[in-house]
């Protein structure tokens, strides 16, 4: 055994009713995604094309729902409450309380949302560095809120719910909220944003997440060094999760994380392009359209770059087959292509494809070895049909990060 | 592998004796030798975790040329590396003698496509020739000529194979 399983070993669940290790899961896991692969092999078998089989076709659809629901049953095993990072955290937010003299009262909601055990044992240093921020920079001393006109003890707000096939959890505090002016005098200092750009908030509050972005004057033991929110960036990215950040001024700051619920089966939407195939969280994907010639607007004057026009908005034309090295041409001119239409952080992208395929639950492998400098991809999908896919990072597409 | 009796003189180093070290140390010598055109390869028969035909290659983006894509091996994903194209040889339509041979390096699979396998030997270290004089700019990709008789094996250092590095060309005579 590695150390690394160990580990994963040792630090099971409080309250459950069976100790069971997470290697054993982790290999049940294994086996659920590949019967449920060579189940779909079986089914969709050519061998089985133009050949008369009565009743075949009701119990292929039995056996891949009963697949199904094993699947689901399998994810569910690791899904803990979330409430034990929130217990972890309490303790902490004492320990802060006792350090800064600030006064907090601790409001816990939706403990029992559950969440995948890998997701759950990642989370808490990036929780911890956004409640630290909160109430470092957040939550006022006792008297400057007074005289505010607030009470003197400040409330934060841990909470998770579940949104779809998404886990939403929150940070909410009601305290002086995010500087403006501070935060966007540093990020153009940075070079971020150009000196006459007034970026809208949600835009610029990301920043703050930039590794050593800090605009704290005083750096405390407690926050404020630039490497916090960094740790979050990086966790987040490798949970496949978003984060957003809303902020009034002198009313407090929500910081929202959005994480998918498991990380091994992923519910997508397969595309084509050319002879390769990528697949696409369906929550990523905000509309497929087949626009007119007409709106495809090519701008020679901005290094050839295109747009899409939707409905009177403007949205950069992606071309896979640009973004990424080596890879086959399509056969169809752009004006005969599908595009599919993605929300990111840093705005739409439309994303031209010969065709739409499907929408499947694919297990998801990670790109390791020889693949593991693909670019803006989570990993590797096996399709139903036994053909790998490559699932898109939106945001990294978007961002055109080069890794 | 039974060859636990097959002592070899040589094998002087063999420290232990027992019966596990021994065969430990035979897994060692042993080596899946292969054809690529007229020359012929080995790789350690410790990194080999199977040999399989060649089946549907996906196309993947952003990899090196020599990287054909990857096929779905009973679920699980492996990259293909064209060993003509990685050796900067002419590239070769794939035929009925062609095979696939996957390797576990650094806990990552690989599969490497190849004219055809030939066998298993055992090559002790007295029976391999270092190899130098590559130029040194090149990360040198070849471990060692092991000599079998009459017939030479071009030994290979797989860690340089699968890496992204530039190598040195091997001689094309032979």
């Amino acid at each position: 055994m590695t150390a690394g399983t160990e580990t994963a070993q040792e630090k099971s669940s409080g309250g459950a009713l069976l100790r069971v290790s997470s290697d054993k899961i982790g290999r049940l896991m294994d086996l659920v995604g590949e019967l449920s692969l060579s189940v779909s092999e079986t089914i969709n078998s050519p061998e089985l094309h133009d050949l008369d089989l009565i009743g075949f076709e009701a119990s292929a659809h039995r056996l891949s729902m009963i697949v199904r629901e094993v699947q689901d049953a399998a994810t569910e095993l690791r899904l803990v409450p979330v409430g034990e990072v929130f217990r972890r955290l309490k303790r902490m937010v004492r320990e802060l309380e006792r350090e800064t003299g600030k006064k907090i009262d601790l409001i816990i909601d939706g403990e029992d949302t559950a969440i995948d055990k890998l997701v759950a044992d990642r989370l808490y240093d990036p929780l911890l560095h956004v409640v630290r921020n909160s109430i470092d920079h957040g939550i006022e001393m006792p008297d400057d809120r007074t005289a505010a006109g607030k009470p003197a003890k400040g409330a934060l707000t841990l909470s998770a719910s579940q949104i779809g096939s998404e886990v939403r959890i929150q940070v909410i505090d009601d305290g002086r909220g995010l500087n403006r002016a501070k935060i966007l005098g540093k990020a153009r200092e940075r070079g971020l944003f150009g000196p006459r750009e007034e970026p809208d908030p949600a835009t610029l509050w990301k920043v703050i997440f930039q590794p050593g972005f800090s605009t704290a004057e005083a750096v405390t033991t407690l926050s404020g060094r630039g490497v916090g929110m960094d740790v979050l960036n990086s966790t987040m990215k490798d949970l496949r999760g978003r984060i957003a950040v809303e902020s009034e001024d002198g009313q407090g700051t929500t910081v929202s994380l959005h994480i998918p619920l498991s990380l091994a089966f992923i519910d997508c939407i397969i595309l084509r392009l050319g002879s390769n195939l990528f697949c696409v969280p369906v929550e990523d994907v905000a509309e497929i359209t087949k626009p007119d010639t007409d709106d495809i607007i090519g701008i020679s004057a901005q290094n050839g770059s295109e747009m899409l026009r939707l409905r009177d908005h403007m949205i950069p034309i992606c071309r896979l087959d640009t973004f990424y090295r080596r890879i086959s041409p399509s056969e169809k001119p752009l004006r005969e292509k599908v595009f599919i239409v993605f929300e990111t952080s840093s705005g739409r992208i439309a994303v031209p494809v010969d065709e739409v395929l499907d929408r499947q639950q694919v297990v998801m492998k990670n790109l390791t070895g020889a693949l593991a400098n693909v670019r803006a991809s989570w990993g590797c999908a096996l399709l139903a049909s036994g053909e790998v896919a490559l699932v898109l990072d939106c945001e990294r597409l978007a961002s055109g990060a080069g890794q | 592998m039974k060859d636990a009796a097959h002592a070899e003189d040589t094998n002087a180093q063999a420290q232990g004796a027992e019966a596990i070290a021994a065969d430990r140390e035979n897994l060692d010598d042993m080596y899946l030798t292969f054809a690529i055109g007229e020359e012929h390869y080995g790789v350690s028969i410790t990194m080999v975790t199977e040999i399989v035909g060649l089946q549907k290659i996906m196309s993947v983006p952003d990899v090196p040329h020599y990287i054909k894509g990857v096929i779905n091996l009973r679920g699980k994903v492996i990259p293909l590396m064209d060993v003509r194209l990685r050796f900067g040889m002419e590239e070769k339509p794939y035929d009925d003698r062609t095979v696939v041979i996957v390797l576990q390096v650094n806990n990552a699979p690989i599969g490497m496509i190849v004219d055809g396998v030939s066998e298993v030997l055992d090559i002790p270290p007295s029976q391999i020739d270092p190899t130098s004089g590559f130029d040194s700019k090149s990360e040198n990709i070849v471990s060692g000529i092991g000599r079998i008789g009459e017939r030479v094996a071009i030994l290979l250092d797989i860690g340089v194979l699968v890496s992204s590095a530039d190598i040195a060309l091997p001689s094309m005579t032979h």
